[in-house]
């Protein structure tokens, strides 16, 4: 039959955990009590057995083998759930159990008598059973012995768990002793040590065993402190006190308990600062049965105090403790030595609170400080304040005092605080302030315009001169809003200027700007100005904004428009003489006008050869001019390049042979490039004619073409001449540029052509460039975008 | 066919004027009519009757392209062709001058030796 649950199980359940007696090893205190139930009621099995929540399990057995059996078929179940001795006679006749596999199998029970096992709160945890393989039945004897048994059992659970308890609270008093701060010492009632804990081995330097025993007063106190005390006690108590153990204990039987400081001896000799406090220990009996005698270390104290000072003496200052009490009195618990050097007051002056200290403020900031402090104190923020104090020996000086307030119990307003001298600061300030003012107005004073922005951009600095400039002031505003805020535009003066074009915020992004053109455009007028900007780093090298300065260029770009201008219209003026010139001295020259005598033939020569050098060199100023200022048009057009290198070398055969030298046309890929053929042909004559003049006679100059890359062609003249020198390689581009100005002349050129050729090349998408070894001839090539010839226009 | 005889040379320039005419008469065997203004130049062209003009582009008051439209006005130019003498020209200049019924550019500074043997050129390009 299945165990009932009555709502009490659960608890019945909890009590029969509470005496953790389930699963325990064997005890012979329990074996007794089994043996003796068997043998007053003369059965062969006996069982001391305890019901949990599936199974009945025996602390003791006699006469059965196994240590436990499911509950659903105990007979201690039923003893349990009843309130006295459960007797079952003859287990084979009884509908309850004579199913029972306990009944049919083994151990074949026929007989049971139970007593329940009855805890002082009325559950019943189990059972003391006998158990016979034949029916029968208990003398009332037999039935009353086994039922004060059964309460004896429980006795001995009682005590067993009294004992876990006693066990457990020794240790912890013990871990408490251990681990407590203060030295522990116990003592018996007339003052013989009992125990120490390890601090009190610590402190005094003796092991455990070597004081227990020992009178303490002997063992640790000094005998002229117990003379003293001694005296003192029985003029107070009116009796005659001892000056031994009866010293501590005089106060406690007076009802009094004191804290006392006494200076014990270490097992050294040493004097231990201690703060001493007594109490009795009392059994339950109210016995009195000993003392403890706690000791708190003042040593570790006094070490604090004096480490306290030595900070306060490495503090620069006056370290200070001062409370306001709400009755308006005030005091200073606590004031470090720099007192005299803040205030020019001694300790002594100090006695009546704030006043002294209040007296040496500078009378025009006492107001303000008596204001502050208030405010501190009203809504408890912490005091800050930088005022002037007049010194006694040191005249005015400027100290800093910080304290932080705190609301005592009592109402009154403690305060921890800082004075320092800043004396020195406050001058450093002023000076520096000075050297601000100083680069202030000479920034404004400059004639140029200087704008400063922060790490995250935001404009800090526009000097008078940007202002005006401008015609606006610093605003805030995001990088991306300045070049329309600012009216920023291209060196040209028409495209507006990208915001990433911004000299100012290429600096705040770590470039460094050197003479970028722009131009400011206010009220239709163009102001052109060159822009110099820096990152700007703070003392620890982090950048902490940027700045530009603007140098206006305006009247410069006016010169060089007019001297543009002026070149242009001088050259064209000057090419209707020259061109009469030259042609009068070609007709002079072609004999056509007559024949030319022999003495007049070579100078005639001489002015035809410089006039048609005139006649170029004023085309060629017209041609950078045009290209300088942008206004030469390109007619672009896509063409194969062949026809374009063949046409080049007729148009160039007759120079060269002028110098005995050839021109050979070696490979070229068939591809087309789009290009003005005009401008094409000029430059490539310019590097042909450059070849011949400087090739030796006899010599061939090599033009050729290769494909660099699917889309670039490169177009190459080599020449067999000097080559260039290393120290003309740089500037060989620009303008007026020949190797050597006394070349000019030799050479015949003007000294343009190869800055025109690099510009038209630049124009047409193109880069022009040179190789060369000097004393091994020179290569000079350009490179063009190339497409398939299939692609050509027509 | 018309044989190439007569050249009517417009240039404001007297020197240019006249080495033109000694390279155009010396080399070529032309015959040179010079007129320094556009103005003249309409006034002689009728008597003169010109096989070959010569116009100069950039001159005070009638420049050249304005002296070819009032020409065109007085003679048929499609018998007698117009050469533009001019300083180098911007790409477009010169296509500009032709549509205005140039049949050619030349450009100055020209090499006075090869002056006629261009007009030459000229004239035939339009023969053939």
């Amino acid at each position: 039959m299945p165990a009932p649950s009555p709502p009490r199980e659960l608890s019945r359940l909890a009590a029969l955990l509470r005496y953790e007696i389930l699963d325990t090893p064997d005890e012979s205190a329990f074996d007794d009590f089994t043996q003796l139930a068997s043998h007053i009621c003369d059965t062969p099995i006996a069982l001391i057995s305890l019901v949990d929540d599936h199974r009945q399990w025996f602390k003791s057995r006699l006469g059965l083998d196994v240590s436990e059996t499911p509950r659903g078929i105990s007979f201690c179940t039923h003893t349990i759930e009843g309130d006295g001795l459960f007797e079952v006679h003859d287990a084979q006749r009884d509908q309850r159990f004579r199913h029972n596999p306990l009944v049919t199998g083994e151990p074949h029970i026929r007989f049971y008598a139970g007593a329940p096992l009855t805890t002082p709160d009325g559950y019943n945890l189990g059972t003391l059973c006998v158990i016979d393989r034949q029916p029968r039945r208990l003398s009332e004897g037999q039935r009353d012995a086994l039922m004060r048994l059964s309460r004896q059992i429980m006795r001995l659970f009682e005590e067993r768990l009294q004992g876990h308890r006693y066990a457990e609270q020794a240790a912890l008093h013990q871990a408490l002793l251990n681990s407590a701060a203060s030295a522990m010492v116990l003592t018996t009632a007339d003052g013989r040590i009992s125990g120490v804990n390890p601090t009190a081995e610590r402190l005094f330097g003796y092991s455990e065993r070597m004081l227990i025993d020992r009178s303490l007063t002997t063992a640790l106190f000094p005998l002229d402190a117990l003379v003293r005390r001694a005296a003192i006690l029985s003029d107070e108590l009116g009796e005659t006190v001892e000056p031994g153990f009866a010293v501590l204990i005089a106060p406690l039987l007076e009802g009094r308990r004191e804290m006392r400081e006494w200076r014990l001896l270490h097992r050294n000799g040493d004097s231990v600062p201690v703060l001493l406090n007594v109490s009795a220990i009392h059994d339950e009996h109210e016995q009195l049965h000993g003392y403890i005698v706690s000791a708190y270390d003042l040593a570790h104290q006094e070490n604090l105090q004096l480490r306290l000072q030595q900070i306060a003496a490495q503090v620069p200052g006056l370290l200070f403790q001062f409370c306001w009490r709400p009755d308006g009195s005030s005091s200073f618990p606590y004031l470090s030595e720099g007192l005299e050097d803040i205030y020019g007051l001694s300790a002594a002056e100090m006695a009546p609170g704030i006043a002294p200290i209040y007296s040496r403020v500078h009378l025009d900031d006492r107001a303000r400080v008596l204001t502050s402090i208030r405010h501190a104190a009203a809504t408890l923020t912490p005091w800050h304040f930088e005022h002037r104090i007049d010194h006694p020996r040191k005249g005015v000086i400027w100290i800093e005092a910080r304290a932080t307030p705190m609301r005592q119990a009592d109402g009154s307003v403690l305060w921890h605080g800082l004075v320092t001298d800043i004396t020195e600061r406050k001058a450093e300030q002023t000076e520096l302030d000075k050297q601000q003012e100083m680069n202030r107005r000479l920034l404004e004073a400059l004639s140029e315009a200087v704008v400063a922005c922060d790490a995250e951009g935001n404009l800090t600095l526009f000097n008078n001169t940007a202002r005006l400039w401008h015609g606006l002031d610093a605003a805030q505003l995001s990088p991306e809003q300045w070049p329309q805020y600012y009216r920023l535009f291209q060196a040209d003066g028409v495209t507006p200027m990208p915001y990433d074009q911004v000299p100012l915020l290429r600096a705040l992004r770590g470039e460094r700007i050197r003479n970028q053109e722009m131009t400011i455009v206010v009220h239709g007028t163009a102001r052109h100005v060159l822009a110099n900007a820096d990152p700007m780093f703070a003392s620890d090298g982090h950048q902490n904004g940027a700045v530009v300065v603007l140098h206006d260029i305006t009247e410069r770009k006016q010169i060089e428009v007019l001297q543009r201008d002026f070149v242009s219209t001088v050259s064209h003026e000057l090419r209707t003489p020259l061109t009469s010139i030259t042609a009068s001295l070609g007709l002079i020259c072609g004999e056509i006008v007559g024949e030319v005598p022999e003495h007049l033939q070579e100078l005639l020569d001489i002015a035809h050869q410089n006039s048609k050098r005139l006649s170029a060199l004023i085309d060629d100023l017209l041609d950078i001019d045009k290209l300088y200022a942008g206004k030469m048009r390109f007619e672009m057009q896509r063409q194969p390049l062949q026809p374009l290198l063949e046409q080049a070398l007729r148009s160039n055969q007759g120079y060269a042979e002028s110098y005995t030298v050839s021109i050979e046309l070696g490979s070229c890929p068939a591809v087309s490039i789009e290009v003005d053929t005009m401008r094409l042909e000029q430059v490539l004559s310019n590097l042909l004619s450059n070849a011949a003049k400087y090739s030796p006679p006899g010599e061939t100059i090599e033009l050729w073409a290769e494909t660099v890359d699917d889309a670039k062609v490169r177009v190459s003249v080599r020449d067999k001449g000097p080559g260039i020198a290393d120290t003309f390689r740089e500037r060989i581009f620009s303008k007026f540029a020949q190797a050597d100005s006394s070349d000019t002349r030799q050479q015949g050129g003007t000294g343009l052509g190869l800055a025109i050729s690099k510009e038209l090349i630049e124009h047409m998408h193109g880069q022009i460039g040179f190789d060369s070894i000097p004393g091994a001839g020179a290569c000079f090539w350009f490179e063009l975008p190339c497409y398939p010839p299939q692609e050509a226009q027509p | 066919m018309t044989e190439l005889k007569r050249i009517l040379h417009v240039e404001d320039d007297p020197s240019i004027q006249a080495v033109t005419k000694v390279a155009l008469e010396a080399i070529g065997g032309y015959q040179v009519r010079s007129c320094s203004s556009g103005l003249q130049a309409l006034e002689e062209v009728e008597e003169f009757d010109p096989h070959f003009i010569l116009l100069d582009v950039m001159m005070p008051g009638m420049g050249g392209a304005e002296t070819l439209t009032r020409l065109s006005e007085r003679i048929d130019l499609t018998q007698v062709p117009v050469a533009f003498m001019t300083a180098k020209v911007q790409p477009g200049e010169i296509e500009h001058l032709r549509k205005l019924g140039a049949r050619d550019v030349i450009i100055k500074p020209f090499d006075p030796m090869r002056l006629a043997s261009q007009i030459r050129a000229i004239w035939d390009s339009g023969r053939a």
